[in-house]
């Protein structure tokens, strides 16, 4: 079962991922913009990196959530290539970031992201999954 | 909403979108654009998007779009709304996340020929001096003291440290610095991201090109802004980089809540604005101010560097004017004559570049006769054209015009099929060279992927928006 996709929009980009869970689809949403940002295979996932944020629905907490892991990536604080989400609710998440500190000469951007928007985001259950559709300013 | 079904002709060049009742618009949408440019337009979201933004509070005169339009987020790219400053809203989505991404031009003292015979080691020698940031950092280290600095001064302090010559920032929009910016406003984490990467390129559609001028259309403001026909130009498209993208997360996350505390509804949540009076509206103008003026300090780094290129490769005689400075993602507060009432406004500019016409007390004053420089960037193989403002921005459009080609290709269409020695060599054929960190970066901003840019500006200048001074074309193109 796909994990994530990339949509097209004309100035930009953006994924759909998909999960069983909601735990899962942030999993997923993280490995997509990863994907996009860098190449996530050359990264090792020798150091972990605790994660918590917050959110007034589950769209904005998936705003919030990408945004944190873009801010890392930018500041070469952190390069994830995996996630685990420990703990969700609609307001608030937990999770461990799986990866390496960034050396941007080694981990360079394949395609700077910006910044994570509102435009058409979605988060919903649809029958036994869930699915989201997220658009990266780049 | 959808709304492209609605639309009415004016004119040539004009198109109007009545405000639908009970819709939540407040004014008409108006479009500028010919009749193949609005066929292009309608097969995207971006004239709803206008509609959308026609919902704003306290809009005045019409929700705008410009040729060049197509969708964006919130607001349409090459959208503009100018709202009042006591009853309306501000926007962060209105200005971007590249919180004044814009076009510096720089004149040489260089012909084509001469910059033709080394145009490989000077292409070379500035994609070594400009990094586009994707796998490290900019050569300017600054303090976090010196960064509040800047944000208070923008290209200002550059060339009070040595990054440029004195008299800069005269050709610069706001002479490189806007007023009332607070760096308190601007969050660490947006300090964090900004401070490695001032004096880099970015990527995306940012570029940098070693140009030349291929024709004059208007001899007194070519001679005016010191250009001539055969003569080098450098053309940089960047902006506040990282600093000025979290700018705009941070305020958009805290706006939503706030817009509910002041009962604002709109149709898209990226349209998140509150009232310009408030405190949060305020806070943000102040933040957006100091990213504004990062980014004019970034482009004036650039430009320091690409001077040091130029020499090493030619001779230290080789000279490099700034012939201005503009900015296409902004929202500036400026006075107009509104329905025979002078109305103080905030002009939000989503890819639209100001446009003031000659006499207007801001335009620098050795371009008073002429009228303010507006550069519009295409796309990497056509051309870029210089144009100067003319009095239809102020009558019609808030001191407005375009400011690209605009996009007509999603990144993954333009992709397609397309092989990158191909395009590569393409280019070569035509006199381009590139470089570029990405193969990506190339084939994602092939010219297929954009409008033409020469129709885009006959619609301006016979708009009466703004005319044409000269058209330029690319030698070499540095691309993050």
């Amino acid at each position: 079962m796909n994990e994530y996709e990339i949509l097209e929009h004309t100035a930009d980009i953006g994924f759909r991922a998909w999960g069983p869970s909601p735990g899962e689809l942030f999993r997923n949403a993280a490995r997509a913009m990863m994907a996009i940002a860098t190449e996530p295979e050359i990264l090792s996932g020798l150091e972990e990196r605790e994660l918590e944020t917050h959110g007034v629905d589950y769209p904005d907490l998936m705003v919030n959530w990408l945004s944190e892991v873009l801010y890392l990536f930018d500041t070469n604080q952190f390069a994830a290539r995996d996630f685990r989400v420990d703990d969700i609710a609609t307001d608030r998440l937990r999770a461990t970031l799986i990866g390496e500190p960034r050396e941007p000469e080694r981990h360079p951007w394949e395609l700077i992201i910006k910044a994570v928007t509102y435009h058409q985001l979605k988060v919903e259950q649809r029958n036994s999954r869930w699915q989201a559709e997220v658009f990266l300013d780049i | 909403m959808s709304v492209s079904h609605l639309i009415e002709q004016v004119d040539d060049y004009r198109w109007r979108i009545p405000r639908v009742k009970g819709s939540g618009m407040l004014t008409d949408v108006r479009v500028y654009a010919s009749r193949d440019i609005l066929k292009k337009v309608v097969t995207d979201r971006s004239l709803d998007q206008a509609a959308n933004v026609a919902c704003l509070p306290g809009i005045v005169g019409s929700s705008l779009a410009m040729p060049d339009i197509h969708q964006g987020y919130g607001f349409p790219i090459g959208g503009v709304a100018a709202v009042d400053c006591a009853s309306g809203v501000v926007s962060p989505g209105g200005v971007g996340f590249d919180i004044n991404c814009g076009v510096r031009l720089l004149g040489s003292s260089l012909s084509r020929e001469e910059v033709r015979a080394r145009l490989k080691d000077l292409v070379n020698q500035i994609f070594r001096d400009v990094p586009c940031g994707t796998g490290g950092t900019g050569y300017i280290k600054i303090s976090q003291k010196e960064l509040d600095d800047v944000l208070v001064d923008g290209a200002r302090w550059m060339v009070r440290h040595g990054y440029g010559e004195t008299n800069d920032c005269e050709y610069a929009e706001a002479r490189g610095a806007l007023l009332g910016a607070d760096p308190d406003k601007v969050s660490p984490r947006a300090k964090e991201r900004g401070r490695p990467q001032i004096g880099t390129l970015g990527s995306g559609n940012h570029f940098l090109e070693i140009q030349y001028v291929q024709r004059v259309d208007d001899e007194e403001a070519a001679k005016t802004f010191g250009l001539y026909q055969g003569q080098v130009v450098v053309l940089i498209h960047s902006g506040s980089r990282g600093l000025g993208h979290q700018v705009c997360t941070d305020f958009l996350r805290d706006m939503g809540p706030a817009m509910r505390k002041y009962g604002i509804e709109l149709p898209d949540r990226q349209l998140a604005c509150v009232p310009v009076t408030s405190r949060e509206g305020q806070s943000y103008l102040a933040a957006m101010r100091g990213a504004a003026n990062f980014a004019w300090a970034n482009r004036q780094g650039m430009t320091h560097f690409v001077r040091q290129a130029f020499r090493r490769i030619f001779s230290n005689d080789v000279h490099l004017k700034v012939i201005y400075d503009v900015c296409h993602n902004i929202a500036k507060q400026e006075r107009y004559e509104v329905a025979g009432k002078t109305q103080d406004v905030l002009v939000h500019r989503k890819g639209a570049t100001r446009a003031f016409p000659p006499g207007h007390p801001e335009v620098t004053p050795s371009y008073q006769q002429v009228g303010q420089p507006v550069f519009i960037p295409g796309s990497m193989g056509t051309a870029s054209w210089v144009l100067a403002g003319r009095s239809g921005s102020v009558d019609e459009t808030f001191g407005t015009c375009c400011h690209g080609a605009g996009r007509l290709l999603s990144r993954t269409a333009a992709k397609k099929g397309r092989d990158l020695k191909r395009v590569i060599k393409d280019l070569e054929r035509e006199g381009i060279l590139i470089r570029s960190e990405s193969k990506r970066g190339i084939l994602e901003e092939v010219p297929q992927a954009y409008k033409d840019v020469d129709e885009v500006i006959e619609v301006v200048h016979n708009a009466g928006l703004a005319t044409k001074v000269a058209r330029l074309r690319p030698m070499g193109v540095i691309k993050g």
